[in-house]
Order: structure tokens, then C-alpha cells, then sequence
């Protein structure tokens, strides 16, 4: 008798301490058997769920519902937060939610007072929960344990158990802290935004399989389940997730759990963060690419400076020399005209100058406000922009070769009065519009800061900078048309000038090399058609110059054989052979040497996961931005970058080389350039060996001498 | 592989934006009702309309149908002219899935009081309104407008008694009546996820 009772106590206090609902069991665990008063003990419900059904997180996601604890418990014990393990991501995309499967402890620490009185004591909870797995079930179960109050500590057999899981909730890390911006502006319910670690916080820049953030609910909005991974790499995690607001303002501080995956190990940090209106760097996306220094905001009167000098250096970078040819025979011409309209011409050049100066900051703004990266001397990634200055330039060098006349300042050699004057006028403002079209591709020493400080900035400081730029380019020529004293130190007019124009008409055709070797990049070898429409036009020049300009009969009929020569040229070669409108940009993707020779430095394609995994192992890299039309780029390389005494270097530190070829624009390329404050290339990184250490920006203009002592720096 | 999941959520996270908006005309879409009729949501236009997402087994729905609360709230609605359509999307190979024949006899021994419970079992108008749980709600005014979307009510259980909760429906449907602005015009829908085909 006395025997069945005990059995039938046994059975009801198994029954009450382990409650089974259809699904899932509940049991609750203590982290000691006795404790003294004023301790702190941690209680822990662990569900057991069968296989397939779940149960779910605080934040339970698009369905379900969070588990809840009500305690029961006697005087002087109470109950803490829930501290939740990290749970899992569930499936469906459609409806997806937070939950645990199999098993899952929620740990709460239960507080004794220090005048609790020493003996048993029940400590009784109700849990509630919804299992769901083809349907959903609600749970619910009473579960107690007896905790002893004495004069020591005993811990219970659960202890390592709840150690374990409590090893699982996510606590804050210092190498873990974020911060967040909106993308866009708010006008739907439904808004993006960044978040992006604080790259100081980082130690090690290694790339993770996954990150995600698990957010806190909250009634008056929801993070959306989908995240979008701008980069793993541990030194500079970057997501992008959407909050759905239903009602209030939108949040300014956002919390939840980031889940961090690699190899193995799974662990969640709990972070809290601001989210700013903008991004923090003036960007539109996160730099991802790399842990860069925030560079410090430049006063805009030091740029404006940087941007006069930079626009006056532009006259002797190799784009714009050709040009000068032409403005210096347009002086040389006018010299001994009367000095104010010598003084018109200088101003009516600068205008030319401005103006298209102006067009240009207008370009750029545009982009902009489309939401894409503008850049300088984007222009040259177009190859139709390509194509048609590839033209113009030939067309300038037949004129200067004396093929056929157009109202360049050099018609005015031998003709003078009013026609003059108004050739002179159109001819100063096309040299003015010519030289900046050129310029865009280089960029000087001084210009690269001004033109990045300007590209990050509102319209009306890009505009000023612009012109600025185009005032330091047109000053040299203002000068001189102000004090016409100066122009005696130029030779006298005469017959050598016809000559002096044909010499210069060399350094055009030159140009058209160059150009020819870019649009070559984006057409492969049916550039070949643009060499024969280039070879149609200059006949077409010819017969125009030759028997309607020059000619006494058949004017029309010379006429008509120019426009069919040109017609027809466009027609077969640029549309019909090479198509020019649809050129086929290179796979930029494909991975391998860009060795240029046998023994040339062994680049590889620029990709920031290629500077992030050079760093982790310890390399020292050499990042080479550049473009087959950015000639200071060019030069760069020949004199200071594949040189002998530098791959030595390279070889003997053991360097990474990576080449980001901007010749086409590529939007990563952009970004990490406007990261770097400038707004095009040459831009050359010296990433030192210590992959804490920040990279080093070298100088527009390089030196030998430059780039191996920056080497040295980063060997170190 | 991973440029196509990148893809896959970049797509996943517009889809979201272009989701049904409030303020926003309301979708139109077509769908076949238990007794085979097609149901237009444009059929209705100069009425306001109720949507629910519906699942008889969930807890959360069950539990507004056992206590009786989402009849009176229909009743008191249909007297008032204003239609309201159940929308099923639980795939046919769910245990939740209801044949138009089960469907039929659950509509009358529910004693549900709605136009009419449309068999949405390929899930096109779920995803459409972008539900996420059972009941999911939504309220269009007679002009076509979506001017609430979200939970029934501000009591995400279960159980008891949901006449001590503030309807959101009601009140969204009332002001509506009223001529007025509708306050609480988007909330968490709370219950269980939507059983959508794959």
C-alpha cells in the first residue's frame, strides 16, 4: 500500500514537472540543487520539440508567436528577462520567421533575497507557446522544480546543460558594433537601409561564409526577412535589409542579433544601433570593399585652390598638349592685331572653356541626381563618345595639314578685316571647347583632390570647383591677351607659320593613335572599320577642300561626292560593320595574370575580395587604378610602376599586384575611388604588410622614387 | 550561383516595395469561389471591402470563429453593405487544405457570414497582397482605396475571448462609415504563416 503511493506521488509529480502537448515537452531545470539567499541561480524551460515542429524566437518573424513564461513563484525569488538562445531562420521566403527545433532552453535568472529563510522552495511556471510545422498548435504546460535554500551552494546535475545553452544567447562584442543609414528617402511604408560594422572595431579582415541580422520586433515597424550581403569580410560586414513601417516615425535606433557563420562555428552578437539619414562618408552605398580611412573634410577655399592650380598644371598634361599647338599659332596671328581684340580673343577662348566647363559639371550632376557614380572623364568610357572625337580629332589634323579650310583661327593668316575677326571669334571659342574635351581624361597633380572633394558635394560647389578648374586652364591665355607686351616675345608672323601649322598637325594625328587605341578596347579587332571610315572622311575632306572650297567648276558635284563619301562611310563601316553603337564591353569577370610581359609585373585583376584576402595573409599590395585613356596613367606606369627596380621590390617583399582597369567605368571601381575621395584615375595603394594599418594614396604624378619608398613604408 | 542569389534577394527586396500600399488602389485580381463562381475584387467597387486570410485550422483563426467574435463582426458589417471575402491560399497538399465541398459544409457549420470564400489554393492573390499570416487583414474603401492592412485586432492569442481586444477591422470599417480618416491604418499582422504552394 504504502508502496503505490509513493508510485502514485512519483506519477503525479512526473506528470506535473514534464507536460507534454502534442508536439512538444516541457521540463523546467535549475542551475543548483540548494543555494544560499541573496544568490542568483539560473532557471531554464527546455522544449523538446518532435522532428519537423518548431517553436519560435522573441521575434517571431512574418507568423507565429513569441513562447511566453508566467512565474509562480513564493516570496523573495524573482524572476529576470528571457534570455534567448540564438534561433534559427526558418523557411518559407514568403513567410519567413525566428525558431528553434529540436530543442531550445530559455534561461531566466531567478534572484533569491538575502532574507529568504533556508528550506524547500517550489518555484512554479506557466509556458505557452505555438508549435507549427503543416499547421500550428498553441501549448501550453505548468512545470516546477524544487530549489533547496541553504547555508551553500550545490549545483545540480542541469548545470552543465544550462551552461551550454547559455553559452547560445548573444551578448554584446566589442569587435561587433554597427552603423546604419537610410538609402532613400522616405515615401512608401517600405524603406532600405545599410548597416555597416565600425571598421576600428575589427581586428582580423577575414571573410565569413554568411552574416545575418536576426532584428527585436516591435509593434510599429518590421525589418524584413530578406537580407541582402554587400560584404562578409569580418573587418567591414555590410548589409542591407527593408523595414516595413506600420505606424509612428520611422526608428532611429535599431537592435536584434547579428549571426555571424564561419566554417563551423555559428554565433550571434547583440548590437543596438543609430540609423543616420545619410551615409556617413558622403557615398551613396557602403564602401565595402576594403577598411579605408575616413578622410577629414577639406575647407572649400583650399580646394578651390587645388582646383585653379590643378586646371593651370592641365595645360602641360600630355591630353591637352596637342591643343596648345593650336592656341599658340592662333596667337602668333593675332600679335599684331590692335590690342583689344586681342584682348577679345583671349576672353571669347576662356569663354569657350567655361562654358563647356559649366556642360560638364551639368553632366555630372545629372548623373548624380539619376542615382548613378559620375566620375571625371567618364566620357571615354562611352565608345561612341569615342568614335565621334576619334573624327573630329583627323578632321583637325586634315585642317591643319591644309587639306580643307574650316573656320579655325588659322584661316585668318592671310585674309583680315570683318571675315577675320568673326573666324577668329568662333575658332578661339572651339580651341576653348576643344581643350576642355581633351583635358577630361587627365587628370594633374592638385586637380584629382579638387575634383573628389567636388564629386561628393552639392550642385553649386560642384559647379564652382568646375569652373574653377576651367578658369586655372584659360589663365595662362587671359594673361597673355592682357598684356599684349608679352606677346613680343613671340616669334614674328610670316611664311614659317604654314609650316609651323602643318608640323603641329602631327601631334593631332597622334591623338588620333591614342583615341584609335581606346575605342580598339572596346571593339576588338573590328576597329579595323573604324580606320577605314576615318580613311573615307579624310578623302571626303579632301575633295571638299580640294574642289569646292579650292575649285572653280563642278562645285556641286564635288558637293554631292563629299556627302556620299560620308554617308556611305557611316553607313557600311560604323553601322553596318562595326556597329559602333552596340559595342561589346570585356568580361571583366575571368581571373588570371595581366602580365604584359614575359617578365612584367604579375597583376591580377583588382576585386576587393582580392585586397581583403591578400591582407589576411599577410601580403603587402600595390593597387594600380587605371584606364587605356588616362595618359598621366600611362606615363605613370612606363616611368615609375613597371619599371625593374620596382618588380624586384615587388618580388622581394613578396607583394600582391592588382590592376582595376577603369577603361570601361565599372561602378565597383567608382565607388572605391570616390571612397578615396577622388573622382577618377591614376590612383595608386600601397596596402602595408599589417593588415591594420591604412593604405597608402600615392600622388597623382609618380615618381620612382615615390612609389618605392612607399613600398619600403609597407614591408614594414 | 552566388550572383543569382544576390539577384534572388536584391529581387526579394524590391518585390517587398512594390508590395500593395496603403493610400494606393488596391490590386484587382480573379479568383474562383467554393461554388465555382468567378469572384472579381472589381465586381465590388462602390462597396467596402474586407479581405481575411483564412485558415480553419490555425489556432488564431479558430479561435475568432470557436468564441463567435468574427461572425458578429461579419453580421454587424453585412448589415451595414459592406462585402467580405475569405481568401484560402493553403496548397492542396496541406493537411489545412479544403476541398470547395469541405469548404461548403465548414461555411455552414461555422455559421460564417461572408459574400463569398474564395479557393486561392495556387496562392496568386496571397502573394499578391503579400499576406504572411492567417488572419491577415485588409480593408478597401468603396473607392478602390487599401486603407487598412494588417492584424484583426491587438490581441495576438490564440485564446480567450477576442471581444476584449480593439478590432482594428472595426474600427478601419466604422470610420470609413463615418466619412472619416482611417487612424490605425497598418499593424503586424500576427498568426499563423500562410501555407503557400512551393
Amino acid at each position: 500500500m504504502r508502496q503505490l503511493f509513493i508510485a502514485l506521488t512519483m506519477f503525479v509529480y512526473f506528470a506535473a514537472s514534464i507536460a507534454q502537448a502534442a508536439h512538444t515537452q516541457v521540463q523546467l531545470l535549475l542551475s543548483a540543487d540548494t543555494a544560499k539567499p541573496g544568490d542568483t541561480i539560473w532557471a531554464g524551460v527546455d522544449l523538446k520539440m518532435d522532428a519537423g515542429w518548431h517553436i519560435y524566437w522573441k521575434n517571431p518573424g512574418d507568423s507565429g508567436i513569441a513562447t511566453t513564461i508566467k512565474w509562480d513563484l513564493p516570496p523573495g525569488v524573482t524572476a529576470g528577462e528571457i534570455q534567448w538562445p540564438l534561433p534559427e531562420k526558418l523557411p518559407p521566403a514568403e513567410v519567413t520567421t525566428y525558431g528553434y527545433e529540436n530543442e531550445a532552453v530559455l534561461l531566466v535568472p531567478l534572484t533569491l533575497a538575502t532574507n529568504l529563510p533556508l528550506g524547500p522552495l517550489v518555484l512554479k511556471a506557466d509556458v505557452a507557446w505555438l508549435e507549427c510545422q503543416e499547421q500550428c498548435v498553441p501549448g501550453k504546460a505548468n512545470v516546477e522544480a524544487t530549489l533547496n535554500v541553504g547555508g551553500e551552494n550545490r549545483i545540480s546535475a542541469d548545470a552543465t546543460t544550462l551552461e551550454a545553452w547559455k553559452s547560445k544567447v548573444p551578448q554584446t562584442n566589442a569587435h561587433y558594433q554597427f552603423e546604419a543609414w537610410w538609402e532613400m528617402a522616405a515615401n512608401d511604408s517600405t524603406r532600405a537601409f545599410v548597416m555597416s560594422n565600425l571598421a576600428s572595431a575589427a581586428t582580423k579582415n577575414i571573410k565569413l561564409d554568411s552574416v545575418d541580422f536576426f532584428p527585436d520586433a516591435s509593434d510599429q515597424f518590421e525589418i524584413q526577412a530578406p537580407t541582402e550581403i554587400i560584404s562578409t569580410y569580418s573587418g567591414n560586414i555590410s548589409l542591407r535589409k527593408s523595414v516595413k513601417k506600420f505606424s509612428g516615425d520611422w526608428p532611429r535606433e535599431l537592435s536584434g542579433v547579428i549571426v555571424i557563420e564561419d566554417g563551423k562555428l555559428k554565433f550571434g552578437c547583440s548590437i543596438n544601433f543609430l540609423v543616420a539619414d545619410k551615409a556617413p562618408t558622403g557615398g551613396t552605398t557602403a564602401s565595402i570593399e576594403t577598411l579605408s580611412p575616413t578622410l577629414p573634410p577639406q575647407p572649400l577655399w583650399q580646394m578651390l585652390l587645388y582646383a585653379f592650380i590643378g586646371g593651370l598644371i592641365l595645360n602641360l598634361m600630355p591630353c591637352v598638349l596637342p591643343v596648345i599647338a593650336l592656341k599658340i599659332l592662333g596667337f602668333v596671328s593675332e600679335a599684331n592685331s590692335e590690342p583689344r581684340r586681342v584682348r577679345k580673343l583671349g576672353l571669347i577662348y576662356a569663354l569657350g572653356v567655361l562654358l563647356s566647363f559649366l556642360a560638364l559639371a551639368a553632366i555630372v550632376i545629372g548623373v548624380k541626381t539619376a542615382g548613378h557614380h559620375a566620375g571625371w572623364g567618364m566620357q571615354f568610357g562611352s565608345p561612341v563618345f569615342i568614335v565621334c572625337l576619334t573624327t573630329l580629332v583627323t578632321l583637325v589634323a586634315l585642317n591643319l595639314f591644309g587639306v580643307f579650310e574650316v573656320t579655325l583661327g588659322g584661316r585668318a593668316l592671310d585674309t583680315a578685316g570683318a571675315l577675320a575677326s568673326k573666324h577668329g571669334a568662333a575658332g578661339a571659342y572651339f580651341n576653348g571647347v576643344l581643350a576642355t574635351i581633351l583635358a577630361t581624361p587627365c587628370t594633374a597633380p592638385f586637380l584629382g583632390a579638387a575634383l573628389g572633394f567636388a564629386f561628393a558635394q552639392s550642385a553649386p560647389v560642384i559647379i564652382l570647383v568646375f569652373l574653377t578648374v576651367g578658369l586655372g586652364l584659360a589663365s595662362p591665355y587671359i594673361l597673355l591677351s592682357w598684356n599684349p607686351a608679352w606677346l613680343k616675345f613671340l616669334p614674328k608672323p610670316g611664311a614659317w607659320m604654314e609650316k609651323f601649322k602643318i608640323a603641329m598637325g602631327f601631334p593631332m594625328l597622334a591623338t588620333v593613335v591614342w583615341l584609335f587605341n581606346i575605342a580598339a578596347s572596346s571593339y576588338g579587332k573590328n576597329v579595323l572599320w573604324l580606320g577605314f571610315f576615318l580613311v573615307v572622311v579624310a578623302l571626303a575632306a579632301w575633295i571638299f577642300g580640294e574642289f569646292f572650297q579650292r575649285g572653280r567648276k563642278h562645285k556641286t558635284a564635288a558637293a554631292i561626292v563629299t556627302l556620299i563619301l560620308l554617308a556611305g562611310g557611316y553607313a557600311f563601316a560604323l553601322e553596318k560593320e562595326l556597329n559602333w553603337r552596340t559595342a561589346m564591353l570585356p568580361d571583366t569577370s575571368a581571373t588570371g595574370s595581366l602580365k604584359e610581359s614575359a617578365d612584367g609585373i604579375d597583376w591580377q585583376r583588382w576585386r576587393p575580395e582580392a585586397v581583403a584576402a591578400a591582407r589576411a595573409a599577410g601580403k603587402p599590395v600595390l593597387v594600380d587604378f587605371t584606364a587605356d585613356w588616362c595618359l598621366t596613367c600611362q606615363v605613370n606606369k612606363k616611368t615609375s610602376i613597371e619599371i625593374s627596380s620596382v618588380r624586384e621590390k615587388l618580388k622581394s617583399m613578396k607583394a600582391v599586384a592588382l590592376l582595376g582597369d577603369y577603361t570601361h567605368f565599372p561602378d565597383a571601381i567608382t565607388a572605391e575611388l570616390n571612397h578615396y575621395n577622388r573622382a577618377g584615375v591614376p590612383l595608386v595603394l600601397v596596402y602595408p604588410k599589417n593588415a591594420d594599418a591604412q593604405p597608402i594614396v600615392l600622388p597623382e604624378v609618380l615618381t620612382p622614387g615615390i612609389v618605392l619608398s612607399a613600398l619600403d613604408r609597407a614591408a614594414k | 550561383m552566388k550572383k543569382v542569389l544576390a539577384l534572388f534577394t536584391t529581387l526579394a527586396l524590391t518585390a517587398s516595395v512594390f508590395a500593395v500600399e496603403i493610400g494606393k488602389p488596391a490590386p484587382d485580381f480573379t479568383g474562383t469561389d467554393i461554388n465555382g463562381k468567378t469572384v472579381k475584387l472589381s465586381d465590388y467597387k462602390g462597396k467596402i471591402v474586407v479581405i481575411e486570410s483564412y485558415n480553419s485550422d490555425c489556432p488564431f483563426c479558430h479561435n475568432h470563429y470557436a468564441t463567435g467574435a468574427m461572425q458578429e463582426l461579419q453580421r454587424a458589417l453585412a448589415a451595414n453593405n459592406v462585402v467580405w471575402l475569405i481568401v484560402d491560399s493553403v496548397n492542396t497538399k496541406n493537411f489545412s487544405y479544403r476541398t470547395p465541398e469541405q469548404a461548403r459544409a465548414e461555411l455552414t457549420a461555422e455559421k460564417m457570414d461572408v459574400t463569398t470564400w474564395i479557393d486561392d489554393h495556387s496562392g496568386d492573390i496571397g502573394h499578391l497582397y503579400d499576406m504572411k499570416t492567417t488572419p491577415h487583414m485588409f480593408v478597401i474603401a468603396a473607392d478602390g482605396t487599401l486603407v487598412y492592412a494588417g492584424a484583426i485586432d491587438d490581441r495576438p492569442s490564440p485564446s480567450g475571448d477576442p471581444r476584449t481586444a480593439k478590432n482594428y477591422v472595426r474600427a478601419a470599417v466604422d470610420e470609413l462609415l463615418a466619412g472619416k480618416p482611417v487612424t490605425v491604418a497598418q499593424t503586424k499582422p500576427y498568426g499563423c504563416g500562410v501555407h503557400y504552394a512551393n
